[in-house]
Order: C-alpha cells, then structure tokens, then sequence
C-alpha cells in the first residue's frame, strides 16, 4: 500500500467530536485538495497529521507502515512537511535566509558542531528546489517578501526529506505573478515525486493545480475524487443541503446617503476600493480570511496610512488618525477585541465611559457618581453580566466583552459603525444579542459596516452584500436575492 | 496571599518600624521622623515622575541626571549669575521639560526602546552637567578660574525650600505632600487622568477609541523631567551647594518607590499614593539601617533587594 493513509479518524475536544471517522488518502506525487467551511475540521485533521494533534482514534499509515505521531517531531521523521499559513510565526525575522532553512535541520542533527561550507552547499541545493537561487543566503529573512519566505519555509520542510508537504491557504497573499511561479514550483517538486496537500477556498486555483479532492464537512468525508466537478457541486458539497433554512428578512432603505469612501487604497493589499453606505442600511462586506477586510476597516477610519476620499453626510474628510474618524462619527469595533478593543485591567465601567467622560465631567472633573449612573444603565440596557461595573474587563466572558467593546459607542455621536468579525468566539446566544443591537442601530439611522467570513451572518442580518476577494470587491449584490451556495462560490473567487 | 498583596505594604512599613523602634532608642522620635521624611520628599517627588512615565507603559530611566542638572542650573543661577528666586527655579524646571520632550522624541518620533533612549539621554545629561561644571561643585564663595570668588550666593528664599519650616513641619515635606495629593487627584479625577491611564493600559485599543496617545506619552515624560527637575531643585536647597551627580542616587530608589507601590491596596497599576508609601518604606528602612550602622555602600544592596521583591510580589500575583 503506498501512500498517505489516515483511517478512521476521530477526534473530540471535550463532548465535542471534530472528527467522526475520516479517511482521507493522499497518494505519492500527486497535488490533493482538502475543502471545507470553517469548522469542517480540515484544521484539526492536518494537526492530527503534523503531530500537534493526537486522534482520539483512528491509524496513520504512509508506504505501509503504521505510524503514532505523539509530536510534531515524529511527524517530521515519518516524512510529513507543514508550510503554515502564516508563515512569518515560524521563521526568525533577524535570521539569515541560511539559519532560518536549516533551523530544523540544526535541531535534529546529533553532532555539535558542524562544517559551514557543507551546509551552505546544501542550503544552496535546498534553495534552488524551490526556485530561490537569487536569494543571499546571508540576507536577514525579516528583508524578504512573503512569497520568498513562503518559499523558505517549504525549503526548510524539504530539508527533512518531507515527501508529503501541507500548503496551508498558500495563495492568500500572493499576487497573480507570484502565484503563478508558486504553481510551478509546485509542478517541478511534484516529478520529484514530493506530494501536496493543498488547502484552500479558491476553487479556480484547486481545478487548475490539483489531481484530486477531498471535502470535509461537520467531521465527515462527503467527497473524495476527481477534481473536474462542477463547481456547483462543490459549492453544494461544501455547504451540504440545510443552509437557507431562515426566511430572510427584508427592509425597505430609504435613506439618504450618510457614507462613501471612493479610491480608498488598502496598503497590505495595494488595491482601492469604493463603498457607499445609507442611513440605516447594513451592508455587509464578505470575503474569506487574508481576503483584505480588516485591512479595509482599518483604512476607512486611518488607523493606517492611505489616500482616498471619505464623505461622511455629503461632506468630504481628510482624516490622519482613528481620532479624526471618531470625531466625525465613524467608530470601529476591532476583530481582536482583546487586543485592540478593550482595556482588560480596568471596570467594566472604564471602559464603557471612555468615550462619554465630557458627558460625565466638570470642565476636566469627573463626577463619580454620574459615571456610576451612566454606567449603570449601559449595564442593564446591554444586559451584561456579572452587572457589576467595577468589574474587570478581563473577568468578562468572550460575548460580555464584546457587548462592553459595543456598548461603549451606543452614545457617542457615531453614526457610522464599522464591525469586523463581531462574532468571533461568541457563544450563539451572544451573538443574537450582538445582532440585535447592530439592528436596532440600523433602525436608528446609523449606517453599518459588517465584515465577516460567516455568510450565514451576513444573509442573516444585511441589507447588501459586496464580495471581497483579494482586496477588491468583485460583486454586490442585494442580501434578499442571493442565496449562501452562491455567496460562497463567489468568495472562492468565482465571478 | 491576597492579603499580603494588598496590604503588604503596609504591614512592611508598621513592621519594620516596630522592629526599629524596638532595638534603637533613638529611632522613634520627633527629629528623627521629620529627618526620614525630609530625606524621602526628594525621592518622592522624582518618583511620582516617573510614575507618570510608568503610567503610560514608558520608562525615564533619566531622572536621576535630570535631577542632577537641575540642581547645577540652579546653583549656577544664583551663586555664578547673581539670579534671583524665580529665575533659580524656572531655569531648571524648564530643562527638566526639555530633557522630557527630548525623551518623548526619541521614544515616540524614532520609536526607540524606552529603557535604551531614556539611558542613552542619562548618560548625555549627565555629561552635560559635569561638562558645565567641570567637575566642581558650585558653592557660596567658590574661587573663580578668572581670579576673584563668584558674585553671587544661595539666596535665603531658596535655601527655605530645602531647609525651612512651616507650623514646625519642613516645607520640603509639605511641597512633597501637595504634589502627593495634586497628581493623585488628578490621575483619579480628571478626564486628563484616565487618558494617562487608559494610554498604558492597551495602547492599540486606545488609539482605535480615539485618545490621542502619543501627545499622552510625550506629557508623561515631560511631567517626568520637571518632577525631576524639582527634586534637584529641593536637593540643591537642602544640601546648600551645587553638588556634581548629586541626584544620580535617586533613580534607583524612585524605581523602587514607584514599582513598590503597584501593589499598595492591591492597585495593580503605577498610582502616587502607593509611590509615596513606597518611598516611605525605603526612607525608614534607610534610616534604621544607617542607625544600625550598616555602611551606606551596603545600603544598595538592600535597595535592589526591595526591587526585586516588590517586582516578583506584583509577578506572582498576576499569574
């Protein structure tokens, strides 16, 4: 039997299983996709692959043998190579291009010392596998682009004689050109005999590049074969048959114009974009991860440098700061709210009034007892618990914290409310109540902003939808007259 | 464990007090306190300087030349220049700003690492005061290089900051306390306050909330710089001399002053009230120490013991 074999692979986290009896087979020098939405399990099953994760049962067999993986180390032994997806958490920027390819290598080896010609000779090889011969050896990786060290990060791989490597969402920011030579990099290692597991939700790029398929959902194998299917059919796969189930909504937008940005450039992605918002509309802009969407958020109220026009109620911006954006009614609700929202060492109070204190105060004198008072009363309104406003914020559940990063706009004179990823690790219960209050902001008259990868959501709660692919938008479409297997075909990168 | 982070402090102070007060018979008196107190007043005010800078996840690591500096300029001012009163305080107050905006640049502007640029400027301000001086001191009287003696001398006005007295209490002692309760207020009580705060707390979340956090960095480290400069001011009136690197000594204990009171009532967070407990602690622990005639050079060695107890203290408790 030759091979890559995994059989009958369970896994649960708690009550909870991931996986239920996945087989999943990858034969030598062939490119396989591996599919699925999020939470389908393709992450925990290449864990359970690598050696981060160990099944709750279930075998790995490669050529024949079977192999028990405790450790990414004995993955690496068995053959088994990972380029993450985000490469730079596995490389040491200050490093040579040379130390960061044989860092692996330097780890595995017995002897202490070792001869720097050799390694550099074999550096060198490693290097011209995969197509980096005009890379210096000595330069810092911090120097390089994310293509090269995308690059570096599979030449490393390759220094451990992999010979079946796991591309994580490989292309997500890449260019065309890069792509392009990615791909017969790919095709050149592929007649070594080296096999790729391909992950990714760009379905041209699967057709194009890979031999087979496999798609996951909710745990199981639902297809495992050729890749020429109709993409239909992997939508419909991918998505199995109990999406739409909800009867959408629809509202009637009446409103005047309250937001437009036009030629607004995205640094990360090096693309602009225009966006027109209406008083009381939702508009919901979808797009997978690395699609560009925080970068979007964060170029609309200038937490980054760009150029572009922003009109807020037919009067044009010139903003340099988040504070200038606030000022003129555009507020952003961060997707790593603890990070970026919240100040997790200070009351639930601190953090709700910050934005309210001239409200509260005496030329520059807080009155304690009105910040207790308004506090209070976000409290309850939000329903937040533990209702204690001398609570820390760090103390708050994930859906709790979220409500305080919220509530503490409700009063300002935002009018604009951009939220990214506004779900991310909420419990369902949290999140009908996050939705609840972005509606009754729309029905307010504020304009909203919803970025998210979860097209439930955004049929679920918008009004227009703009797909993002590469930091562009490639459709917009009306939230009532599109369906979830299209929105996902079309933020795979179909038009 | 609670306990003893919150109140650990406290009972430090009482206890080692008791102990003092115990073994020395000289040690709990009327003089002798009015002298800890009088000693501390200078770390203090240093240190609610630098706690501002630790308020917004900063460090001025420049205090202790700052304090030096100042203490030379004000020397110069009245004993070389024949300046009066406003004109001896204003000079060093004023550089004392101006050291912070230099740091403010260098930590905001270039992004440098705050502990490396605040060192970088000590040791430049350092030199620069030794490089005015010579290496002398100023003092009433003193030779010039010209021939003669300098014209002028410490005014009795400024040597009163230093030495005098108000209702029997020193007026270094009362000038410590108004700044005590003045920055506590305002950390507490004002809009301005919180934005120092909430500026440290999460940088990121606070700019993303609108709060203009490099113009908060750039004033906590000028805030630092004139606290400092006020704490050279006081040492050159109680000394009564323009000493070279007289204020060096100091940033190490107002370090340990600041980062001992993060754990006062449990606060967590740089607050003045905890620095001038923390100053308190060191300043009796000194004080009996020296009593007990353990040699001052020992003393450091204490010092960075406190330091390292008040750190790991605050360490253990947040995990």
């Amino acid at each position: 039997m030759s091979g890559l074999r995994m059989n009958e692979i369970v896994h649960s986290f708690g009550d909870v299983t991931v996986l239920n009896g996945v087989n999943f087979h990858v034969q030598p020098g062939e490119v396989h996709a591996l599919l699925g939405m999020n939470g389908a399990g393709k992450s925990t099953l290449m864990n359970i692959l690598a050696g981060v994760l160990q099944p709750t049962s279930g075998t790995i067999d490669i050529d024949g043998k079977t192999h028990t993986f405790f450790s990414p180390k004995d993955a690496k032994r068995a053959g088994i190579g990972h380029v993450v997806q985000e490469v730079d958490a596995a490389l040491f920027p200050a490093l040579s291009v040379y130390e960061n390819v044989l860092a692996e290598h330097i780890v595995a080896q017995k002897q202490p010392l070792f001869s720097k010609t050799k390694q550099r000779s074999f550096v060198a090889q490693l290097l011209a596998r995969v197509g980096l011969e005009h890379v210096s050896l000595d330069a810092p990786v911090q120097a390089c682009t994310l293509h090269e060290k995308q690059l570096i990060l599979l030449a490393r791989v390759l220094s451990s004689s992999a010979r079946y490597i796991i591309l994580d969402e490989p292309t997500a920011s890449l260019s065309d050109e890069e792509t392009n030579r990615l791909f017969t990099m790919i095709e050149q290692l592929k007649a070594q005999g080296v096999a790729f597991i391909y992950i990714s939700h760009k379905l041209h790029e699967i057709k194009r590049m890979c031999d087979r398929m496999t798609i996951l959902r909710d745990g199981a194998v639902v297809y495992e074969g050729d890749v020429s299917l109709a993409t239909e059919d992997i939508v419909r796969h991918m998505v199995g048959r109990q999406a739409d189930a909800r009867q959408k909504h629809h509202r009637e937008i009446s409103g005047e114009t309250l937001f437009e940005v036009k030629q607004l450039y995205i640094p990360k992605t090096k693309t602009t974009v225009d966006l027109t918002v209406r008083r009381g509309e939702i508009v919901g802009i979808a797009g997978i991860v690395g699609a560009g969407k925080t970068e979007l958020a964060e170029s609309i109220i200038a937490a980054v440098e760009t150029t572009g026009e922003r009109i807020v109620r037919g009067k044009k911006q010139a903003w340099s700061s988040p504070k200038d954006a606030i000022e003129a009614g555009v507020c952003l609700i961060p997707e790593e709210r603890r990070k970026q929202g919240l100040f997790m060492n200070e009351t639930v109070e601190k953090n709700l009034t910050v934005r309210l204190l001239s409200n509260v105060s005496t030329w520059q004198w807080i009155r304690k007892r009105d910040e207790r008072a308004l506090a209070t009363s976000l409290i309850s309104s939000l329903r937040i618990r533990p209702s204690s406003p001398t609570a820390l914020a760090k103390n708050l559940s994930g859906g709790n914290q979220q409500k305080v990063v919220i509530g503490k706009w409700l009063q300002t004179n935002s009018d604009v409310f951009i939220f990214d990823e506004p779900t991310k690790g909420i419990d369902v219960h949290a999140k009908e109540e996050v939705f609840a209050m972005i509606r009754s902001l729309a029905d307010e008259g504020k304009a909203i902003i919803y970025l998210t990868s979860e097209c439930q959501e955004l049929l679920h709660i918008a009004d227009t939808i703009y797909v993002m692919v590469d930091g562009r938008f490639i459709k917009r479409v009306k939230a009532c007259e599109t369906t979830y297997e299209q929105l996902v075909h079309h933020m795979s990168g179909g038009e | 464990m609670k306990f003893l982070y919150k109140y650990g402090t406290i009972v430090a102070i009482v206890a080692v007090t008791a102990f003092f007060s115990a073994t020395l018979d000289s040690f709990l008196t009327y003089a002798n306190f009015s002298d800890i107190l009088r000693s501390i007043s200078i770390v203090t005010l240093v240190a609610v300087g630098m706690t501002f800078s630790f308020i917004v996840d900063g460090f001025d690591l420049s205090v202790g030349s700052t304090a030096s500096l100042a203490t030379i300029a004000s020397a110069s001012a009245l004993v070389l220049h024949r300046q009066e009163l406003l004109v001896a305080l204003l000079v060093p107050l004023l550089l004392g700003v101006l050291v912070g905006l230099c740091n403010a640049f260098l930590t905001i502007q270039l992004r440098l690492p705050d502990l490396l640029a605040t060192l970088a400027v000590m040791y430049i301000v350092n030199g620069i005061q030794l490089t005015y001086t010579k290496g002398f001191s100023i003092y009433n009287d003193m030779p010039l290089p010209e021939g003669g003696v300098a014209p002028g001398k410490f005014i009795p006005s400024f040597l009163f900051i230093g030495q005098g007295e108000l209702f029997g209490i020193p007026f270094s002692v009362l000038l410590m306390l108004i700044v005590v309760v003045c920055a506590h207020l305002f950390l507490t009580y004002t809009k301005a306050g919180r934005m120092f705060y909430m500026t440290g707390e999460n940088r990121e979340a606070a700019r993303l909330t609108g709060i203009p956090v490099n113009r908060y960095r750039a004033y906590a480290y000028m805030i630092s710089g004139a606290f400092a400069a006020l704490g050279g001011i006081v040492l050159a009136s109680r000394i009564g001399t323009g000493q070279v690197s007289a204020g060096a000594p100091l940033l190490m204990d107002a370090v340990a002053a600041a980062f001992i009171g993060f754990s006062v009532f449990g606060a967590g967070k740089p607050n003045v009230i905890g620095t001038l407990l923390g100053a308190m602690f060191i300043g009796v622990l000194l004080n009996g120490l020296t009593m007990m005639n353990v040699p001052y050079y020992a003393q450091d060695i204490v010092k960075g013991a406190i330091l390292i107890f008040a750190l790991a203290l605050s360490h253990i408790v947040k995990k």
